[in-house]
């Protein structure tokens, strides 16, 4: 096994010991790490993260793009997150690490590409996250307009400035365990999705309610379905969220594949059913005219008042879900450069009252608030997406450099299944999703890649990771 | 041999009285050191910045405790849910039963309850084991009307005087189990129980042992119903 080595201008240098993993807990050399999340708290992560976006969001932008075709930019979508899925699992069984794609690839490929890939993580988080709060204050003046008080759009902003402060404030003070919360969240949602999933199959495929007129299924050609699955990538950034927390699963040789790969069928299949069932209830032109909400009219227009509010209930939900589960995200990428020494150390210090890392969650919580403040949906998704895609094309890359010269150390529980056709697929496609974006998210994403090489190259230059466990 | 489980909130100054400490001097012990984190933290991040501070916290009291006389080895873990990580530890070292932390001074008198669905051997060997030839005195507490309780109190306490081990009887028929248990408690120095099966009472007022140790502020031994492998 090779050794970390170098230092930062700081002085500071990699973390480097040698740990054994075992299926309860990390023991290193005086203290043992205890895993504590099983395969409910990985799947309440994978899919709490995910559920937000491409249910309560996504649905009007993508038909407005795609069409009724918005289903297959869905699946395709679904299809990458799978063939990455496959390949970041038999990653976090090799290396049960916080940290995930960061960790895979600055040991695969090196510090460079890890620099890059873990703070753009950083990054992608933090546009995922300010996109989910703007999802959120969009339901949020839905909610205040149910109950009666008509609040314009001029507050979508506010209120998401707000929520994304709470939560950030409330991470850094609230001890409680928020973890079953956070599966109840995802339970219950999944109830709600179930009941409107089934209603409103059965008035699409004509059993109840009454007959909709059949629309062509992809008016604008096969393009837009590329480029609306480009957009609606973000929906899929959850599994990846799970390898962040690789180092704190229980028997993570079984759960951690379980979860990733489990995470994205069953949102995949939940992402392509709801688009169905929304164009086939209001149609895909009515869905594109109202934006971000749109989800709500589907509901009122299967379920009637009742469903609206469901909906909007589900949409509050999902979207504070995916937010918070995205800090919590973040404050760990953070955690895992700086213990690499490619940040400084003292970004992961530790708040002695609460116990809580609080300068990685501010760092994750004042650029989230700041990207909250531009309201740019569509862009913030892509910029997501984008940084999000560049790991995934990366970690199977990793896979395939690891595999075709396998060091000692190598010995993964999982391993992917049609190798090398699916990560050799999954990097090709990945990369290939990235050229169908927006111009500005494009530029935007290289241009936080190119910072995050110089920041590298000025902060750690000499600061070396690949082969090191 | 026998082996006990003593967790320790290391970082929180949590400290073993030193009559615990003299009881538990016949056997083995863990001294399981154990940080709880919130959810926001890996334990990983935790154990960078405290480390040092747990590590030697530990050292110091594994020292009181061979001091008493037992064997002791120290274990120190991160975690984000404490139950876990004593059953888990428990399981490694194959302890025989875990010590809720308490008050006391001297032990010179152990109240040893067998009201409800304990295995009664395994809490009567262990306190054989405990008290081994030292001059300690045992109560044996019943709360139960049932047919044949009179008759079980007293052949558990025959077998405890068989071993040479000063046993009174305490036989409670009416009232609730656990307020009676409460009342017994005075003029004891420490309660040795059996662990009891999950239960719905268990699950909506907490671990009959833990609200016992509540009740009563001094140390319980909870002797455990299955045991890990020796490792």
């Amino acid at each position: 096994m090779d050794e970390a080595s170098g230092q930062n201008i700081d002085g500071e240098a990699p973390v480097a010991e040698t740990v054994v993993e075992t299926e309860g807990a990390t023991v290193t050399e005086n203290a043992e790490l205890e895993r504590t999340l099983g395969l409910s708290g990985g799947l309440a992560i994978g899919i709490g993260t995910m559920i937000g976006a491409g249910i309560f969001v996504f649905p009007g932008l993508a038909a407005g793009r795609a069409g009724p075709a918005a289903a297959a930019s869905f699946a395709i979508g679904a299809v990458i997150a799978l063939l990455v899925a496959l390949p970041a699992s038999e990653l976090a069984t090799a290396m049960p690490k916080s940290g995930g794609g960061y960790y895979f690839i600055s040991r695969g490929l090196g510090a460079l590409a890890g620099a890059v890939v873990g703070l753009s993580l950083w990054f992608g988080l933090v546009f995922a996250t300010a996109f989910y709060l703007v999802g959120f204050g969009f339901y949020a003046v839905d909610a205040l307009g149910l109950a009666g008080v008509a609040a314009g759009e001029g507050l979508v902003i506010p209120i998401a400035l707000l929520v994304g402060a709470g939560f950030t404030v409330l991470n850094v003070t609230g001890t409680e365990n928020a973890a079953k919360l956070q599966n109840g969240v995802v339970a219950l949602l999944l109830a709600i999705l179930g009941v409107f999933l089934t209603f409103g199959v059965l008035d699409a495929v004509g059993v109840v309610g009454r007959p909709t007129a059949p629309e062509r299924f992809a008016p604008f050609g096969p393009f837009p379905v590329l480029s609306t699955a480009a957009l609606v990538f973000t929906s899929y950034l959850g599994f990846a969220q799970v390898a962040t927390v690789a180092g704190e699963m229980k028997a993570p040789g079984r759960n951690l594949p379980l979860a990733m790969v489990g995470s994205v069928l069953v949102v995949g299949v939940l992402y392509v059913a709801t688009i169905f069932v929304a164009t086939s209830a209001i149609g895909s032109e009515a869905l594109g005219r109202l934006g971000e909400t749109a989800m709500v009219e589907v509901g009122g227009e299967l379920l009637g008042p009742a469903g609206a509010l469901a909906i909007v209930f589900g949409g509050l939900l999902a979207t504070m879900s995916s937010a918070n589960a995205s800090v919590l995200s973040t404050s760990r990428a953070i955690y895992a450069v700086s213990k690499d020494a490619l940040l400084p150390r003292r970004a992961s210090r530790i708040n002695l009252r609460y116990g809580t890392p609080h300068v990685a969650l501010g760092l994750a919580g004042g650029p989230i608030l700041a990207l909250t403040a531009t309201g740019q949906v569509e862009i913030l998704a892509e910029v997501a997406s984008f940084l999000h895609l560049v790991m995934y094309g990366l970690m199977c890359v990793a896979l395939i450099a690891l595999r075709r010269d396998e060091p000692e150390w190598y010995d993964p529980d999982f391993r992917v299944p049609g190798y090398p056709a699916v990560p050799v697929v999954g990097a090709v496609a990945s990369f290939a999703l990235i050229g169908f974006m927006q111009r500005l998210s494009q530029v935007v994403g290289l241009a936080i890649m190119a910072a995050t090489a110089g920041w590298y190259f000025y902060y750690a230059g000499d600061v070396k990771l690949k082969g090191a466990l | 041999m026998t082996r006990v489980l003593v967790p320790v909130e290391i970082l929180e100054g949590e400290s073993v009285a030193a009559g615990l400490m003299d009881l538990l001097g016949t056997v083995d012990v863990t001294v399981l050191g154990y940080h709880v984190l919130p959810e926001q933290t890996p334990p990983d991040q935790a154990r960078e910045q405290y480390e040092e501070r747990a590590v030697s916290a530990l050292e110091d009291v594994a020292d009181e405790f061979r001091a008493a006389g037992g064997a002791t080895e120290p274990r120190l873990v991160f975690t984000h849910d404490r139950q876990q990580t004593v059953d888990r530890v428990a399981d490694e070292v194959g302890a025989r039963a875990y010590a809720i932390n308490g008050a006391t001074g001297e032990v010179e008198r152990l109240l040893v309850p067998l009201s409800g669905d304990v295995a009664v051997d395994r809490v009567l060997g262990f306190v054989a084991d405990l008290v081994g030839n030292r001059d300690i005195a045992v109560t044996l507490f019943l709360a139960s009307a049932s047919e044949g309780a009179g008759e079980r109190l007293e052949r558990a306490a025959s077998r405890l005087r068989e071993a040479g081990i000063e046993t009174t009887t305490e036989h409670v028929l009416a009232g609730d189990p656990f307020d009676a248990l409460v009342e017994a408690v005075p003029d004891h120095d420490a309660i040795v129980m059996g662990q009891a099966a999950p239960s719905l009472s268990a699950f909506l007022f907490g671990d009959e042992a833990e609200r016992l140790a509540a009740a009563s502020v001094g140390p319980v031994l909870v002797v455990r119903s299955v045991e890990g492998l020796d490792g």
